[in-house]
């Protein structure tokens, strides 16, 4: 790549932060949802492995 | 058609449509995402006066798009909950208010990024920017007030008529470039007749709105599988799924 392009007729310091910052929220919006899901299941577990324990 | 209605928006249905359906929108995402960066940042021709600044709209404009959208989306479902007590319609609604303030946070991070060079400032009290603004809180709200009360059924109630309120903020936001005067450029892409771009600089935009658009319908679809798993946990069929895939 050319320095020409990376530099982004003098705008760099605008340009690229942006992009960077799209792709963080892209990448936290995919953890999160993963998170949330994960914290849903163990609920469920939980409740799951609860209700079994009261049953015995 | 009601009967079918009822059966699509049931709290099974929905589980297995979302995971389903999330990995084809965000396969789809991934790669509209990926042409749109390119094109955009290598290919399109520099802007006549804003020079490669003008590549901040490839981020920009889609993030600005998403937030409005997945404000309408969320209020739409806590409306339909709403009116129509279908439970499933506030978790789409909490599954999308993180979403959509992410993006808000986006949208007026890259516009104070592009505002500096352009106007000479990062944020300016501009109609645009301030309807946005509010915006923000508006999700802040209707996320807050959800997780306000000891009973979940009246924080979801609460939260929705907040979003249903501040559907009013929407059309201020779409609006406000053309009814006050403002710093902001006006419409380019929704223009009525012609768009006031190049299609070389075009394609790549639009590239990247249905690509910000298909990740929404991912990212969404993700979210609530994992909300509604969360507000059916003592139901039967979360009881039998579970157990299904431990003896697997």
């Amino acid at each position: 790549m050319s320095a020409t392009f990376w530099a982004m007729g003098g705008y760099a310091r605008f340009v690229w932060p942006c992009f960077g910052l799209a792709a963080l929220v892209f990448a936290w919006n995919l953890w999160s949802a993963r998170r949330h899901y994960a914290a849903a299941r163990l609920k469920v577990e939980r409740a799951l492995a609860m209700s079994a324990s009261e049953g015995a | 058609m009601w009967t079918w209605f009822y059966k699509l928006a049931s709290p099974p249905a929905v589980f297995r449509t979302a995971g389903r359906l999330a990995p084809w929108f965000l396969g789809a995402a991934a790669l509209a995402i990926a042409y749109g960066t390119v094109d955009g940042l290598a290919f399109a021709p520099p802007d006549y006066q804003q020079g490669d600044a003008f590549r901040i709209v490839y981020v920009h404009a889609p993030s600005a798009w998403l937030s409005l959208f997945a404000y309408v989306s969320m209020a739409l479902a806590g409306g339909i909950a709403l009116v129509w007590r279908i439970k499933v319609g506030h978790a789409v609604a909490a599954a999308a208010a993180p979403i959509g303030a992410s993006f808000t946070v986006l949208a007026l991070v890259t516009g104070s990024l592009w505002g500096r060079p352009m106007w000479g400032t990062y944020w300016a009290w501009d109609p645009r920017l301030t309807s946005e603004l509010i915006l923000l809180f508006l999700y802040a709200g209707v996320m807050s007030l959800r997780g306000a009360f000891e009973e979940a059924a009246r924080g979801d109630r609460a939260a929705a008529l907040l979003a249903v309120v501040g559907v009013v903020n929407v059309p201020i936001i779409h609006y406000s470039v053309q009814w006050w005067n403002s710093l902001h450029q006006g419409a380019t892409v929704a223009k009525i007749g012609k768009p006031a771009m190049a299609p070389s600089m075009l394609w790549p935009l639009l590239a990247m709105l249905l690509g910000f658009m298909l990740f929404y319908g991912g990212v969404l679809c993700m979210r609530l599988r994992g909300e509604v798993l969360s507000r059916e946990r003592q139901a039967a069929w979360v009881r039998e799924l579970m157990q299904a895939r431990s003896e697997r």
